[in-house]
């Protein structure tokens, strides 16, 4: 049972991974993942491939809500500008993955520039539906600007390739997906722990405070849209090496709002909850469609009945469990923890 | 304490993701779908299994495969090509079917590169995108009927059989999405082959209530027909409505998810004169033996069913390419692969439906064939205004 953390030197202070304990489960999880294709078939493969690409685009939004208190409702349209300009680079210049998904990370990042200027002058709900605006106007880019986004049609992208090999199924993905995502999630987990993080933290509790202390609130909050955006940037260009495809429809609102309830149910600036919100939201409405599915093959006239009661339930457990947890799932994460911290020592 | 609850919770979960054992026997062919059970398109998803469902337990009662059993195995894919692809690989991890069905566009094209290297299974769907409809791209893919494009084929002949003296005037109206947009590039063309000027394009978003000046600019060009495309029901009471009141003479025409009797049910008397391809019969028709049939079995087994749409009986003709395709696999004596039903499919030549549609021949893979059909609102039902027409 661990009783204390007694650190010595200002480097193990520093540390992101700071016990032993934590160094060993990490290193645990670090082989589960390697290991994980091997053993996975296809369907749980693409399902850890679509976690990775969401996730990431979710660890941004969650750099802008969580850390930096800035609402935005048009996520999904950075991951779009992201997709896209990974998809022109790899199509038109025949550049390689490792070129053309940080340049979607950078188109997106500029566009989360512009986007983020008018977040000096509102806040809230105001700064909200500025971004929705964001949204419709580049979802209208994307239809109607056919030279170059291939309109309505979208773009076919070849795969990624690593040295004449092409990365065309989802266990040749897999890898290449995961690996971003791990640099990444360090990137933001290192991110809070900097100036700048500190910086974000200090406009999203008290924007006057902030500024009385030296923060410069619009460079502090223009740089969290922009690491925002190029965190779906890239998750775009993951995505189009993914689905190889990319269209307009691809983007919608609603995406924006599935990435908005991944950060809330995750835990609002978490960004071990950013994962677990995106592995909830995409695999408990699986295990229910199996559920029901199950429960169709016993009753096969009610099969029809009992899918959309489906999303009827996945709604409610997300009401339910933000009335009894509002911290989101990384505090009962903790909880869970703790429990074992203690264990078998607690009443 | 949640912890434990929620540990516990995720055990039950995890437990029922769990795959059942997979079934397998020679005698046994697997159809899996992805069917847009929930979701916006859940109002055709339903119908078009339910067809699924009937037609292959027909096929069996019947004894339409011989020395064969059908099965058929789907999922609600919720009109979500995330979702739509994970049930896809689930169904095939799970059921290795020779035959897929799908529910989009989206998801047909997002799976292309898998099916063609990897999976290799026969795949219909719910779509008439011309895009899929190219062998070349979509080696196992195939469109259940003329695709969008041939749809606006079928009404533009039309147009041009029945045009007066003048040259006819056509409007295109069409929604700002890849459904809205996929015909009018060809539309367009034929309508210059064909000696129709096109007066007018309005582009729309989906569901667009307000249609005031959209009509206003009907009322400026006078077209003679005006062509919607890429809606399923608003605006189009809203601009027919609109257009009445504002005295236009122009007439109405919808290709086939605009050719359901919601439409007339919609509009009642201002439907009078609406008209439309469909690319099958309807199910009221008693001229048709294979829709006889189709009534016939749904009043055993579903006596409630006093109608079905044609969505519905867009997944029975899909489920009667399926078979016909498997039995010309059989009779040659091959196995029953992706490759031999592509390749059957593309033997497919004047067959036969028994009234479902017109004679069918592949071609691309796809069926060129529709007929156009005008609202009757006396009987709130549509009726042929022409026999079938074929187009390449």
């Amino acid at each position: 049972m661990i009783i204390g953390n007694y650190k010595q030197t200002y480097a193990s202070d520093e540390a992101v991974f700071r016990t032993p304990t934590v160094r060993w489960w990490m290193a645990a999880l670090g082989i589960a993942v390697i290991a994980f294709p091997f053993v996975a078939g296809d369907y749980l493969l693409y399902l850890a491939n679509l976690i990775g690409v969401l996730a990431l685009a979710a660890l941004g939004l969650n750099v802008l809500i969580g850390f930096t208190g800035q609402v935005s409702l048009g996520h999904a349209a950075f991951m779009g500008v992201g997709a896209y300009a990974t998809a022109i680079l790899a199509t038109r210049l025949g550049a390689p993955f490792w070129i053309s998904v940080p340049a979607g990370g950078l188109a997106a990042c500029g566009a989360g520039m512009v986007v983020g200027v008018p977040s000096l002058r509102i806040k809230g709900l105001y700064l909200a539906i500025a971004t929705v605006a964001a949204q419709v106007i580049f979802e209208w880019v994307f239809t109607n600007w056919t030279p170059v986004t291939g309109g309505i049609r979208g773009i076919n992208v070849p795969p990624a390739r690593i040295l004449g090999v092409p990365l065309a199924d989802d266990l040749r993905l897999y890898f290449l997906i995961q690996g971003v995502v791990a640099v990444h999630y360090l990137l933001a987990s290192n991110l809070r722990r900097s100036r700048w993080g500190r910086a974000f933290v200090a406009v999203r509790d008290r924007d006057i405070a902030a500024e009385i202390v030296g923060v410069n609130i619009f460079q502090t909050k223009i740089l969290a849209f922009m690491v925002s955006s190029y965190y779906a940037g890239v998750a775009g260009g993951l995505w189009v090496y993914f689905m190889k495809v990319v269209t307009p429809e691809n983007f919608p609102l609603s995406l924006s709002i599935q990435y908005l309830a991944i950060v809330v149910v995750g835990g609002l600036g978490s960004i071990p909850g950013t994962i677990l919100g995106t592995v909830f939201m995409t695999l408990v409405p699986e295990w229910l469609k199996l559920g029901t599915g199950l429960a169709g093959a016993a009753w096969p006239d009610a099969g029809s009945y009992l899918f959309p009661l489906r999303d009827v339930a996945f709604g409610s457990l997300i009401v339910v469990f933000l009335i009894f947890e509002p911290h989101g799932l990384i505090e009962m994460w903790n909880r869970l923890k703790r429990f074992f911290a203690l264990w078998p020592f607690e009443k | 304490m949640i912890g434990r609850k929620s540990a516990a919770i995720l055990l039950v979960a995890l437990s029922t993701a769990l795959p059942p054992p997979a079934r397998g026997a020679e005698d046994v062919i697997t159809i899996g779908a992805c069917q847009p059970i929930t979701g916006r398109f859940a109002f055709a998803g339903v119908n078009l299994n339910a067809a699924f469902q009937d037609f292959v337990a027909y096929a069996n009662e019947k004894g339409l495969v011989k020395g064969k059993k059908l099965v058929y195995v789907f999922e609600d894919s919720g009109y979500d090509t995330d979702r739509a692809l994970a049930c896809f690989k689930r169904l095939m991890a799970q059921y290795s079917p020779a035959i897929m069905y799908g529910e989009s566009t989206g998801l047909g094209k997002a799976i292309a590169p898998e099916l063609t290297s990897r999976y290799k299974v026969l795949y219909g769907s719910a779509s008439f995108s011309s895009e899929l409809a190219d062998p070349k791209t979509h080696p196992y893919s195939f469109v259940s009927g003329p695709t969008y494009s041939d749809q606006f084929g079928i009404l533009l002949e039309y147009i041009a059989r029945n045009k007066g003296a003048a040259r006819p005037k056509v409007a295109f109206f069409y929604s700002d999405t890849e459904f809205g947009k996929d015909p009018i590039a060809f539309g367009r063309k034929r309508a210059a082959e064909l000696g129709i000027d096109l007066v007018a394009e309005i582009v729309t978003k989906v569901g667009a209530v307000d249609v005031t000046s959209e009509v206003l600019q009907l009322k400026k060009t006078q077209p003679d027909y005006v062509i919607f495309q890429g809606y399923v029901l608003a605006p189009i009471p809203e601009v027919i409505r609109a257009a009445r009141d504002f005295g236009l003479k122009s007439r109405f025409m919808g290709t086939f998810w605009s050719m359901d009797r919601t439409v007339i049910d919609k509009l009642g008397k201002d439907a009078d004169g609406y008209m439309g391809v469909n690319a099958y019969a309807y199910y009221y028709e008693d001229s048709a033996p294979g829709i006889a049939a189709m009534r016939a079995y749904n009043q055993k087994v579903h006596p409630d069913e006093k109608y079905r749409p044609s969505s519905y009986i867009q997944g029975w003709f899909t489920g009667m390419v399926y078979v016909e395709a498997i039995n010309r696999v059989l009779a040659a004596k091959k196995p029953v692969t992706g490759d031999n039903l592509a390749a059957a499919l593309d033997s497919i030549k004047d067959w036969d439906t028994g009234g479902v549609t017109g004679k069918v021949t592949f071609v691309d893979h796809k069926a060129g064939v529709g007929r156009v059909y005008r609202a009757n609102t006396e009987k709130g039902q549509f009726e042929p205004a022409s026999d079938w027409i074929y187009v390449k």
